[in-house]
């Protein structure tokens, strides 16, 4: 329990960083549409400005957030929300076999996994004699066909 | 004035969203196929040859686990595989199919000794050759890469079509993201790697353009209009069009755990691969098994496999005959744009045709086909001797 709440305000530390670095992002993006756009959006508005302006936001949020995502920033945000995700699905579904499938006598994801695993090998067994089977079949009719 | 616009331009975005509740029925990967050999969940599909004498060596197309192969034959008037047929190649295709949680152990080693193996035995057994071409596309081409270093002896032709080898590069955003990934926490919590999650991945490329842009160009595109009755006649081919690749988009299998961890790991975090240090089944893959003759081709505004990450293929390889081709396209616009079906695959069908020829014995007869290359590739032909003979002087 201690080790999912644990998990639970690392993911949510890491999830708030991120959405701050995001939003200071677009802060930086609305900042540079509204550089961009300011003098071109005043007098009348035709349907060819509401275009132009969409074509400038667009430009402008996907380049910004180009950048971004090519930063150590970035990249260290994503995998540390995901690392501390993972964790918390982990510790989650620990605490559910536990304390829900098992006393229910329900098979487990843990369990259903050694079962694949074990038919993963078989199959492979299955296969690997397989072929030795066929490649003995082939001498022993090579042997027959000199004889 | 304004308000009239407006009113206009929600008239037609609503006459657009109707076309789009009833969308015409559209199909992918209609070139005429047959099943010929399956194992697990992977099938090997042979594709009906449209000539009545195919070149004698058959083509097997070797696909990435991400996705789907029918982007190769998403449109019947864009295929890449009808073209290939339409040049007379005999041409086979792996489709890995949709592996589930009893495929989660699945290693790196199953894919490229195992089925991939099995399923160029297969061919070789049809076509009564030693050897037959590759065709490796995306992640399939880093497979076919490894399979061809493994099993020289099977592989007559190497093409490599936008495929990452070298992948300590900072000019792809995947590769620059991968580094930072727990790959382990992954795949013990999964299991069977999410198709949407990877899916996710590669939205977050470009996020903007991806889950905004794309939806806004189209309804621009669609010429709609609430009075007129032809608009859905009219648009019908694009609208499937882009219902065709949005389906692709999506279509994307979940990955074995395993060879996902491998790959990853092996690849993207510690780029083994090039460094001819990568292990499979106990074995250490060499690139410089490699000595077929080799056409590597890329696309220049790729922006999932950085042309950094495919040129060092070529040297890497032993092969005295290899080609590079660049193309002004993008990832998916290499299989499906208008210059797809012009210029790329009557290139590598130009290419491969002279190496696709048999001598009397059965055995490969590799003819220089250098004068049949096509401009681009020349270009990139004389620019390597020029960098070699730069380099070669700076040595001196």
């Amino acid at each position: 329990m201690m080790k999912v709440f644990s998990t639970f305000v690392n993911l949510y530390m890491a999830g708030m960083e991120t959405s701050s670095n995001l939003q200071s992002l677009f802060m930086e993006a609305m900042r540079k549409v509204q550089e961009k756009t300011a003098t071109y959006m005043e007098g009348e508005i035709s349907p060819d400005k509401y275009k132009h302006f969409y074509n400038v936001w667009m430009e402008t949020y996907s380049e910004t957030f180009k950048e971004f995502s090519k930063s150590g920033h970035f990249v260290s945000d994503i995998g540390k929300l995901n690392s501390y995700l993972m964790d918390f699905q982990k510790y989650n579904r620990e605490m559910l076999e536990e304390n829900y499938l098992k006393p229910m006598n329900l098979p487990t994801k843990t369990e259903i996994d050694e079962i694949n695993k074990e038919l993963y090998s078989l199959k492979k067994t299955v296969k690997e004699l397989t072929i030795q089977i066929k490649e003995l079949k082939e001498k022993k009719e090579g042997c027959k066909d000199m004889t | 004035m304004n308000i009239l616009n407006l009113i206009e331009d929600f008239e037609k975005f609503k006459c657009g969203m109707e076309l789009f509740l009833k969308p015409p029925e559209f199909s992918v990967g209609t070139t005429p196929s047959e099943l010929i050999f399956s194992e697990d969940k992977m099938k090997l599909i042979h594709y009906i040859p449209i000539v009545e004498k195919p070149h004698l060596v058959p083509i097997l197309i070797v696909y990435a686990l991400v996705n789907r192969y029918y982007i190769l034959d998403l449109q019947p008037d864009k295929s890449v595989i009808k073209k290939l047929l339409e040049e007379g190649f005999d041409v086979y295709v792996i489709d890995w199919g949709y592996p589930s949680g009893a495929d989660r152990y699945l290693t790196l080693d199953d894919y490229v000794n195992g089925y991939i193996n099995n399923a160029v035995d297969k061919i070789r057994e049809r076509s009564g050759l030693d050897k037959i071409t590759l065709l490796g596309v995306c992640q399939g081409g880093t497979f076919s890469v490894m399979y061809a270093a493994m099993h020289p002896e099977k592989v007559k032709n190497l093409v490599t079509l936008v495929t990452p080898v070298n992948f300590d590069t900072d000019k792809g955003l995947l590769h620059l993201w991968a580094k930072s990934l727990d790959v382990d926490k992954i795949v013990d919590y999964y299991g069977i790697v999410p198709g949407d999650f990877l899916n996710s991945g590669f939205l977050l490329l470009d996020p903007f353009r991806l889950m905004i842009d794309k939806y806004v160009g189209m309804f621009d595109r669609i010429e709609c209009n609430p009075d007129d009755t032809t608009c859905a006649i009219r648009n019908e081919d694009y609208i499937k069009n882009f219902l065709r690749m949005e389906k692709w988009i999506f279509d994307s299998p979940d990955q074995a755990g395993e060879t996902f961890r491998q790959f990853m790991k092996d690849c993207y975090q510690k780029n083994l691969l090039i460094k001819n240090e990568m292990i499979l089944d106990g074995k250490k893959i060499n690139l410089k098994n490699i000595t077929m003759p080799l056409l590597n081709v890329m696309a220049e505004t790729d922006h999932l496999v950085p042309n950094a990450a495919s040129i060092p293929l070529n040297d890497a390889v032993s092969s005295a005959d290899k080609q590079m081709l660049v193309f002004p396209t993008g990832h998916i616009g290499i299989f499906v744009g208008s210059k797809s079906q012009k210029e790329v695959c009557p290139k590598i069908a130009a290419w491969l045709k002279p190496r696709s020829l048999l001598d009397g014995k059965g055995d490969e007869k590799t003819e220089s086909g250098n004068e049949e290359l096509p401009e681009l590739a020349k270009e990139k032909t004389v620019e390597q001797n020029r960098k070699k003979r730069k380099s070669k002087v700076n040595k001196k």
